[in-house]
């Protein structure tokens, strides 16, 4: 392969150049400088999840105190004012069924609960911070035969049959997959 | 002629499917995402994220399986003096049919590895999907029949054909190194993983037999149809499929059904569509992606630019919001199949060899 000079002078400056390189990482990387220019775009994404996740606790104060004082439908009108301001917000939607189930809309509650989560899939995440997972298991547990059993004698009933397919979006969803 | 069983090579295949369809099984079992304990796509656009070719921060991770697979293959052509620098052959084409392969898979959700996952562990809405693929191959194979080539690759002085796996290092050092660049999702699907030494020591095992015996999901198909059962690539599908079922109902991952499957939608329609699209430029392109990145491995630069195509294509399906979800197809995923097929089609017109007549 190196048969002339040129061919031996391109061969050492090949040397010279993975030899910088190594040299590079493992030299450079320790040195404060090299570190303070560093990008750890992992962290900044960590940073900017916990932020978005601690707006969306200040956001919606006012409307988990409403719940808490059981004053739901104070709630829900507290969320339109919230909806009006953040019109495509996930968080709210997820409230927002959360509510509706506790007064037994359960059509009107899956509708808003399987809305939010495919705007976000956080909810259904065992790691996340917003993770909803048992509530939509159990929501799954005990309104899944029910549905599906109303929405098989009344064919016609749309709001069942949309209910029942946001169901099996949820279950689908909760078994997990790639997405 | 019938099906040569005291041919080694057989055997060998045979082994290559069963080990597949183990594996697809026990990673998952072991971390993977349900139902994707190897899937082609899905671990090329949670590797673009974690590049940051796309910014959905549940899709980021550099898969080692994927390293494995071109990396192994690599060992083995080298080991068994089957390493060449090949290629030249209609690259821009090519290139394209690497996005276009991400965009039928990402549009089904998954490659056609997955599909046959899926289908093993009962997911019943696979069931369009794969009559989606065995008619792209149908198509394919039509295609190749009248006269459709993309030309064959030619030995290339330059040593193009070890560019490929030099990436694959790389990115192996970005996997062990994970310098701050690389993005690795703390939630979400890409958080799911198999260990990373045994996932990639499974990506290289398979990578390497994988090349040995030149195990291809369409290529099965094509043969099938060609050549009936008396091809070898069948029954190493056959043995792929059945271990994947007997694996997935021994783990308690057989759950058959319409409803509620991991990873999966409901339209039907678009899942035909999305395979259609793939069965047929992978027969097209000689193979699927899986196959795609074992030549690659192994010096074919051709199939070298497919796979940078794809992984260009895991990148744009999650920032155009083409891929599929459990939600359903996006308008955008729809179009992008249609263009997808109307590429395949324009290729079949353009490559066509015409007797004059």
């Amino acid at each position: 392969m190196l048969k002339d000079r040129f061919d031996i002078l391109l061969g050492g400056l090949l040397l010279a150049c993975a030899a910088l390189i190594v040299g590079l990482l493992l030299g450079g990387g320790s040195q404060a400088s090299q570190r303070d220019l560093a990008v750890d775009k992992a962290l900044e994404q960590e940073i900017a999840y916990q932020a978005k996740v601690s707006f969306l606790e200040r956001l919606y104060a006012p409307v988990s105190e409403l719940r808490t004082a059981g004053q739901n439908e104070a709630a829900l009108l507290k969320l339109d004012e919230l909806s009006r301001r953040y019109p495509d917000e996930a968080h709210g939607e997820l409230l927002r069924g959360e509510i509706l189930l506790q007064l037994q809309a359960i059509p009107e509650a899956t509708a808003h609960l399987a809305r939010a989560v495919r705007m976000n899939g956080d909810y259904v995440d065992q790691h996340s911070p917003l993770s909803r997972r048992d509530l939509f298991e159990q929501l799954l547990g005990e309104q899944l035969t029910v549905i599906k059993s109303r929405a098989k004698k009344n064919p016609s009933a749309t709001a069942l049959q949309a209910a029942l397919k946001d169901l099996y979006y949820l279950q689908g969803r909760l078994a997990g997959g790639c997405e | 002629m019938r099906l040569a069983l005291r041919d080694p090579h057989t055997w060998l295949v045979i082994l290559a499917g069963g080990l597949l369809g183990l594996s697809g099984v026990w990673l998952m079992v072991l971390g993977n995402p349900q139902n994707s304990g190897i899937c082609v796509s899905c671990f090329l656009e949670n590797s673009a994220g974690a590049l940051g070719l796309h910014d959905n921060a549940r899709m980021q991770y550099l898969r080692p399986e994927l390293i494995g697979f071109v990396l192994g293959s690599t060992l083995a052509a080298a080991l068994f003096r089957e390493f060449s620098s090949r290629g030249g052959s209609a690259p821009l084409p090519r290139l394209l049919s690497g996005v276009f392969l991400i965009v039928g898979c990402s549009v089904f959700i998954g490659c056609p590895i997955k599909l046959f996952l899926r289908l093993a562990a009962g997911d019943l809405t696979t069931l369009t999907g794969l009559a989606g693929l065995a008619g792209g191959v149908w198509l394919g194979l039509k295609g190749l029949a009248v006269g459709v080539h993309l030309g064959s690759p030619v030995k290339q002085r330059g040593g193009s054909g070890f560019w490929t796996p030099l990436l694959f290092l790389v990115l192996l050092v970005f996997l062990l190194a994970r310098p701050g660049f690389v993005i690795f999702s703390e939630r979400g699907s890409a958080a799911e993983a198999a260990p990373v030494l045994i996932a990639l020591l499974v990506g290289l095992i398979l990578g390497a037999i994988a090349q040995r015996t030149r195990f291809c999901i369409t290529g099965s198909l094509r043969d099938l149809f060609i050549m009936g059962t008396r091809a070898q690539l069948f029954w190493g599908f056959l043995a792929f499929v059945l271990i994947a079922f007997a694996a997935s109902w021994a783990t308690g991952n057989f759950k058959p059904g319409f409803y509620g499957q991991p990873g999966a939608h409901l339209d039907l329609l678009w899942s035909f569509l999305g395979m259609l699209l793939v069965g047929s430029v992978s027969v097209l392109i000689g193979g699927c992606p899986f196959r795609q990145l074992i030549k690659a491995g192994e010096g074919d630069a051709d199939a070298g630019l497919v796979v940078v195509g794809m992984l260009v294509g895991a990148g744009l399906v999650q920032s155009w919001q083409i891929a599929g979800t459990a939600a359903g197809v996006s308008v955008y995923g729809k179009v992008a199949v249609v263009a997808g097929l109307a590429f395949f089609l324009l290729n079949l017109l353009l490559f066509r060899e015409r007797s004059a007549s």
